[in-house]
């Protein structure tokens, strides 16, 4: 018998009660996790971007093409390692809900600059030896049952074919990340194969680069040479604008706009709603163990004590709730990445999630029992003795 | 748990206490002076009409309410002059409560409710478990240790409620009205219990009571009206 044994037992005193409370403080922190993992997510492309790449664009707008003639002008740049072109494809697989990116990339400069891209020497062979090959990540394949040799057909909303026919490409290999600023979810095709049929098979489309992702030499300065290149061009058909990959991808994060703030916004508000729920049942138990609180003092234990007792209970019911929601939302993450892997690729739970849910939770509880704690502390002994049970 | 007659404690001294508490806008005076002599020992009934202040000058003497003027000497202790910490530490060794109805935590068993007040006495879990066992077996309930306050029957509950108010082998045991939810077998039982505590183990039992029967237990019995004291008499 300990003053635990007192906290525990009364914890289960009205179990339908606590119950409630504990379910809508799980619910909160479940939907916490979710919403925290997302911002993370979200941010972790930025934070694991490489520290040896740059990506160069349109002065103008991230939608305007640059100059095929770029390729080797970059190229010629004081440490420039190499060049690869991108081109958004934009394609549509059967329905527009069944969303995910396509590029068209230089494979073999793609492959020597992304190194996290891992795939079998097979499938590289493979994929550089087809011009209407492709290769396409784990978490896309596992969503629409793709394998090795499948044909993808996908409808050309960018670069449109005679007619409106498909463009085919066939899977030669399915590749895993090895960091997160690389996801899972993305189809990667041949940039000549593209070039190719705007130029020779009546394609209709935008006849330039998208972006240039630049790899630099050992040792370059990523500040030096971003403006070197944006220094290069200043005179040239287009101006560029030449940020490192962090800044690119932070970029996307700023065009969501107030997104994660509006995320972060819905999460505090739900917490904050269930604080009242806490506040609500907290009161409830005081009031109704008043005469208790005075039989503990009547005892020889201390006003605050008994303060005490309340605290702990509520921050015992809402570290439960706050576990049992965050278990959920940790096993769901699975689940999760299948289920967003294009809108939301690589979607990971971190452990400082999980820790930060767990004190939220902690401080939900105890924010929850002050105000009855702070009453049972101010209670008179031979008052509360006369309260009714 | 037991003591002779040469190192009787429980004295109690009690000279010109008042209390008055404000009620509105008026102030209601409760107890105007009182002065009263306790023997170590005995068994005292507290009686008198509603409103005459018995129940407050068990509450004064128990240390669960401050008097406004006055001296409270519970043997060498002027429990007036004690701040309310000090006062919660010296009830949790020197008084027992034993309450009308009750007030057994009713989540805990009855081994677990007498237990509750050992938590403030440096004991171990077993030296608390032993002496909770040794309390209910002086009541006799041993055999319902396990039991919670819902499975007893009200005699039983007050029984359970006069161990844990004589685990930690207090010099005072303060009773507000300990018969007044039991049928008269009960009562008496309780009564005799009381009367027990005092002549067995040499406690100072001071009983607020309406119950008329209660003073043929006591040894003294100090009636009080209008908050005065209206007479004494001894058995």
């Amino acid at each position: 018998m300990s003053l635990f044994t007192l906290l525990r037992r009364n914890l289960l005193r009205h179990k339908l009660r606590n119950a409630l409370t504990a379910l809508a403080v799980a619910v909160a922190l479940f939907l916490f996790c979710f919403l925290y993992s997302v911002i993370t997510t979200l941010k972790s492309a930025v934070t694991s971007s490489s520290a040896d790449r740059v990506v160069v664009q349109s002065a103008v707008s991230l939608f305007m093409d640059l100059p095929k003639t770029y390729t080797a002008k970059l190229a010629d740049v004081e440490g420039v390692e190499s060049v690869a072109r991108w081109n958004w494809f934009g394609g549509v697989y059967r329905d527009p809900s069944n969303f995910f990116a396509q590029f068209a990339v230089d494979p073999e400069i793609f492959l020597a600059q992304f190194k996290e891209c891992v795939i079998t020497p097979e499938e590289r062979a493979a994929w550089l030896a087809d011009r209407r090959g492709c290769l396409i990540g784990r978490a896309l394949a596992r969503k629409f049952g793709w394998k090795i040799g499948d044909t993808i057909p996908l409808i050309g909303t960018i670069y449109t074919r005679p007619e409106g026919a498909a463009w085919e490409f066939t899977v030669r290999g399915i590749y895993s990340s090895s960091k997160t600023n690389l996801d899972e979810s993305t189809l990667w095709f041949q940039y000549e194969f593209l070039d190719e049929s705007i130029v020779n098979g009546g394609v209709q489309g935008p006849k330039g680069v998208g972006v240039f992702y630049v790899k630099t030499k050992p040792g370059t300065s990523l500040a030096e040479i971003t403006q070197r290149i944006d220094a290069r061009f200043e005179g040239d058909e287009q101006r560029t604008l030449t940020q490192t990959e962090a800044a690119f991808q932070a970029g996307f994060i700023t065009m969501l706009g107030s997104v994660p703030a509006f995320l972060s916004g819905i999460g505090g508000a739900v917490l904050f709603a269930i604080l009242f729920s806490v506040v609500n049942t907290m009161m409830i138990t005081s009031r109704e163990r008043t005469k208790e609180l005075g039989v503990l003092q009547a005892l020889g234990f201390r006003r605050a004590i008994g303060a005490r007792l309340l605290l702990f209970e509520s921050m015992l019911l809402c570290g439960l709730g706050g576990l049992a929601g965050l278990a959920l939302g940790a096993s769901t993450e699975g689940t999760f990445r299948e289920m967003f892997g294009t809108q939301i690729p690589g979607y990971t739970v971190e452990p400082l999630t999980l820790v930060i849910g767990v004190a939220i939770a902690l401080a939900v509880g105890a924010a929850g029992g002050l105000f009855p704690a702070l009453q049972a502390r101010g209670l008179r002994v031979a008052d509360a003795l006369r309260a009714e049970a | 748990m037991s003591s002779s007659s040469q190192d009787r404690r429980g004295r109690i001294s009690i000279a010109g206490v008042r209390k008055s508490y404000t009620r509105g806008t008026e102030e209601v005076t409760v107890l105007s002076g009182v002065d009263l002599e306790i023997e170590a020992g005995r068994v005292v009934a507290l009686m008198g009409p509603s409103g005459s202040g018995k129940s407050t000058l068990l509450n004064l003497i128990g240390g669960l309410d401050v008097a406004d003027e006055g001296r409270i000497t519970v043997d060498d202790t002027v429990i007036t002059a004690l701040r309310a910490d000090e006062l919660a530490a010296w009830r949790s060794r020197h008084v027992g409560f034993v309450f009308q109805s009750f007030n057994l935590i009713p989540v805990l068993t009855a081994q677990e409710n007498v237990e509750l007040p050992l938590l403030l006495q440096p004991l171990s879990k077993a030296q608390r478990k032993e002496q909770a066992r040794y309390a209910l077996e002086i009541v006799g309930l041993a055999d319902r240790a396990g039991h919670r306050p819902g499975q007893l029957s009200g005699g039983q509950e007050q029984r359970v409620a006069i161990a844990r108010a004589i685990a930690s082998d207090p010099t005072l045991i303060l009773a507000d009205e300990p018969t007044g939810d039991l049928d008269r077998t009960n009562a008496d039982a309780v009564l005799q219990m009381l009367r027990r505590l005092a002549d067995e183990l040499g406690k100072t039992v001071l009983m607020v009571t309406h119950d008329n029967a209660a003073s043929a237990f006591a040894h003294q019995t100090v009636h009080l009206d209008k908050g005065a004291l209206a007479g004494v008499a001894h058995a």
